[in-house]
C-alpha cells in the first residue's frame, strides 16, 4: 500500500515553506509510489488525512533550541512524548493517535517525521534562508530513500 | 529579591504563547505577562498586489480561521468597489459562515475548553485532554464530533472550492451558486447541527453547572474583569456573525456606542507596550488608562461572552432560550466571568446551527444570481466579521487600478489582548502564593487565556508532537534558580 507523505507548512512564511516545497519535489519524482498531500493545518484537523494509511511521512519546519538553520532531523513516533497543548491547533500527534485508536480508526502504524530547523518562519512574504534552501535537495533524497527502502523491504517480505 | 517564572515553549512545536511571571521576595506575584510572537511583514507583502487576491492571501496566512479572513476580506472588497452583492450571495456567504462557526466552536469545546471543565481544572495532566473528555461524555460523542466536523467541512468544500483556502468570495458576490443537491445536504446537516448544539448545552449543564466546584471557579473573582464588551449586532441588536453594526456596552451593560465599521478608527485605537509585539486595542471613547478594568478604562473584550453581553439577545428561538438561562443563572447582564466564555460559545454554536437551518431552507439560496459586477474605481474599503475568536477587521487602500497601497488587519486576539493580559496577571496573583508553582497552578493560569482561544497569528501549524513548556525561576539578576519542565 502506498504511504502518505504529508508536507506541512505555509508558503507565505519564509522558512515555513520547506515542508510544502519538499512535498512538491517528491510529487514530481514519486507519483504512483506515495500519496503526497500539502497542508497548513495541525493537530486534530490532520486526523482525516491519516485515516486509511499503513505508513505516513511528515515533513515540517521546526524551531528547536540548539540546532542551526537547515539541520535535518528525523524522528520516530516513539520519540515524541504525549502532552496536552495550549491550543486545539497544536494537539499532539501522540494524542491524535491515541484518539484514533480509541475510536477504532484505521491509523498508520508507522509514522516518520522529517523536520528542518528554520531560521525565520514568522515573516509574511519573507524569503527562505540560504541554509534552509540548501537543505531541500538533501531532504528530498533522504525521504525518497526512506520510501524506497520501505518498499524494498515490503517486496522482500512478500517473497520470503 | 524578585524571581522570574517563565512558562515558555522552547520550540515551535507548541503553542507559541509565553507567560512570564515575576515573583517578589515574599513569593507572591509581582506581575505576569502573556506574550505572543509577532507576525511580521504583512503590510509590505500586501503592497502592490491586486486587492482581489486578498481573500486568498489573508486566508492562507492564517490556518486557524481561514474562513473568517476570507469572509472579512471579501466584504472589504465589496466596500472597496462600492458594490452591493445580490441577496442570494449574501445568504450563501452567511450560510457558509454559520457552518464554519458550528464546526469551529464544537472543536474548541471538546478539545480545548472540554479538558478544563468536562475533565476538571485540577485533574491529573494525563487526563486533561480529548481522551479524558471522551471518557466522561462517551466514545460515541467523539465519533459524532469528528463525523459532523467532516460532514460540515465537505459541505464548505463543495461550495467554496477548498475549506482551508476558500476561493469563492468575490467583490460583489460569490463565484458560483448553490445547487439543489447542495441545498438538500445543507438542510440535513443543519438539522443534525441543531441537535448537536442542544446536546452540547446539555453536556455543559450536566457536567459543569451541576458541579458546585466548577461553578465556583467560573464565578470566582480570580477570573472576573468588569470591562467593556464589543460585538456585531443586526438591526434588532441581536448577535450576528456576518454583518451589522458594532455595538459596545459599558461594564454595567448600557450601550456606550453603536457604529458602522466605516467609523472604526473613531472608536478603536491601539496601545503599544515595550514588553509585547502585540498592539492592545482600546476604546477611544474612554481612553487608555493602563491595565485596569472598570468604567474608567477603555479595555474591552470581544468573542463569545462579549458578543452575548454586547447584544440584546439571539436571533433564533432555541439560542434565545439558552441566552435567557445563561443570564438568569449567572446573575444578570453583563456577565464578567471570563470562564463563562465556554458556555457562551455553546449558545453561539446553537445559534449558528439554527441560522444554518434558516438559510439552508430559504428558497432564494439556490438563486442563480450571485454576483453584481463592480463598476466603480476602487480607493478604500473596510470590512468586518465576527470571527469565532472575536471581531475581525480588514482595511485596504488601493490605487485606481486596485493595487494595494495600504493594508491593515485588526484581528480578534488583538482586540482581546489587553483583557487577556489582565486575566493572566490576575489568575497568576490568585494562585501563586509563597513561591509555590506546580503543574496544577500553571494550568489554572493557562485556563485564564485558554477561554479566549487566542490565535497567535502565524502560529498556524506545527509538527504534531510534544509540547514542552519550561518554567524557569530567576532571581533579580536573571540567575536561574529553578527549572520545571512540562511535558
Amino acid at each position: 500500500m502506498k504511504p502518505l507523505v504529508l508536507g506541512l507548512g505555509n508558503e507565505l512564511l519564509g522558512d515555513d515553506a520547506i515542508g510544502i516545497l519538499a512535498a512538491r519535489e517528491l510529487a514530481k519524482e514519486l507519483s504512483g509510489e506515495a500519496d503526497i498531500v500539502e497542508s497548513s493545518l495541525s493537530g486534530v484537523s490532520l486526523l482525516d488525512l491519516f485515516v486509511g494509511y499503513e505508513k505516513a511521512i511528515i515533513i515540517d519546519a521546526v524551531k528547536m533550541a540548539g540546532f542551526s538553520p537547515g539541520t535535518i532531523m528525523e524522528f520516530d513516533l516513539s520519540e515524541l512524548r504525549s502532552v496536552r497543548s495550549p491550543s486545539p491547533h497544536f494537539t499532539g500527534l501522540p494524542e491524535l493517535i491515541a484518539l484514533a485508536a480509541e475510536m477504532k480508526l484505521h491509523f498508520p502504524g508507522e509514522i516518520k517525521i522529517f523536520a528542518v530547523q528554520a531560521d525565520d518562519p514568522y515573516t509574511v512574504g519573507g524569503a527562505m534562508s540560504q541554509p534552509v534552501k540548501d537543505a531541500l535537495d538533501d531532504l528530498v533524497i533522504r525521504i525518497k530513500t526512506h520510501i524506497q527502502r520501505g518498499r524494498t523491504s515490503e517486496i522482500t517480505a512478500s517473497i520470503t | 529579591m524578585s524571581k522570574r517564572v517563565l512558562i515558555d515553549p522552547i520550540t515551535r512545536l507548541e503553542g507559541h504563547g509565553k507567560i512570564d511571571i515575576f515573583i517578589n521576595d515574599k513569593g507572591d506575584v509581582d506581575r505576569a505577562f502573556f506574550q505572543v510572537p509577532e507576525l511580521r511583514g504583512f503590510e509590505r507583502f500586501a503592497q502592490g498586489r491586486p486587492a482581489e487576491d486578498m481573500p486568498q492571501i489573508t486566508s492562507r496566512i492564517c490556518g486557524v480561521c481561514p474562513t473568517a479572513h476570507h469572509m472579512a476580506s471579501t466584504k472589504t472588497l465589496d466596500d472597496l468597489y462600492k458594490v452591493d452583492p445580490p441577496a442570494a450571495a449574501k445568504k450563501i456567504r452567511e450560510l457558509i459562515y454559520s457552518t464554519f462557526f458550528v464546526e469551529d466552536h464544537a472543536l474548541h469545546f471538546f478539545f480545548l475548553g472540554g479538558p478544563d471543565f468536562v475533565v476538571g481544572p485540577t485533574a491529573p495532566k494525563a487526563e486533561r485532554n480529548i481522551l479524558g473528555v471522551l471518557g466522561k461524555v462517551g466514545l460515541e460523542i467523539g465519533k459524532e464530533v469528528i463525523g459532523m466536523r467532516r460532514q460540515l467541512r465537505e459541505l464548505i468544500t463543495s461550495v467554496c472550492g477548498k475549506v482551508i483556502h476558500p476561493v469563492f468570495g468575490l467583490p460583489g458576490g460569490i463565484s458560483k451558486p448553490v445547487t439543489k443537491e447542495e441545498q438538500q445536504k445543507f438542510i440535513e446537516a443543519a438539522k443534525h447541527a441543531v441537535e448537536f448544539g442542544k446536546f452540547c448545552l446539555k453536556v455543559f449543564d450536566d457536567i459543569v453547572l451541576k458541579n458546585q466546584k466548577y461553578v465556583e471557579y467560573i464565578t470566582s473573582d480570580m477570573y472576573t474583569h468588569k470591562t467593556y464588551y464589543m460585538g456585531m449586532v443586526d438591526k434588532n441588536n441581536k448577535v450576528n456573525f456576518y454583518d451589522g453594526d458594532l455595538r459596545v456596552v459599558t461594564p454595567d451593560g448600557k450601550e456606550l456606542t453603536k457604529f458602522p465599521i466605516s467609523d472604526y478608527l473613531k472608536h478603536i485605537a491601539e496601545h503599544v507596550e515595550p514588553w509585547s509585539y502585540m498592539k492592545f486595542s482600546y476604546l477611544k471613547d474612554v481612553g487608555w488608562k493602563g491595565f485596569s478594568d472598570g468604567p474608567g478604562s477603555g479595555i474591552f473584550a470581544v468573542a463569545p461572552l462579549a458578543r452575548l453581553n454586547a447584544a440584546a439577545g439571539m436571533a433564533t428561538p432555541l439560542a434565545q432560550e439558552a441566552y435567557d438561562r445563561f443570564y438568569k443563572t449567572l446573575g444578570g447582564k453583563p456577565v464578567h466571568f471570563t470562564l463563562a466564555t465556554h458556555w457562551a460559545r455553546l449558545i453561539e454554536l446553537l445559534y449558528a446551527a439554527e441560522r444554518m437551518a434558516e438559510l439552508a431552507g430559504d428558497p432564494e439560496i439556490i438563486s442563480p444570481t450571485v454576483r453584481t459586477l463592480p463598476t466603480q474605481t476602487p480607493k478604500e474599503g473596510i470590512g468586518v466579521v465576527e470571527a469565532p475568536r472575536g471581531t475581525l477587521i480588514h482595511h485596504y487602500q488601493t490605487d485606481e487600478k486596485g493595487l494595494i497601497t495600504h493594508a491593515n488587519l485588526i484581528v480578534a486576539t488583538q482586540n482581546n489582548a489587553a483583557r487577556i493580559a489582565l486575566s493572566v496577571d490576575k489568575a497568576a496573583r490568585g494562585v501563586i502564593k509563597n513561591g509555590k508553582v506546580d503543574d496544577g497552578i500553571l494550568n489554572m493560569i493557562e485556563m485564564a487565556f485558554r477561554a479566549y482561544d487566542p490565535c497567535n497569528g502565524c502560529a498556524t501549524h506545527s509538527l504534531p508532537g510534544q509540547m514542552p513548556l519550561v518554567v524557569s525561576v530567576y532571581d533579580n539578576n536573571h540567575q536561574l534558580l529553578q527549572e520545571i519542565r512540562r511535558g
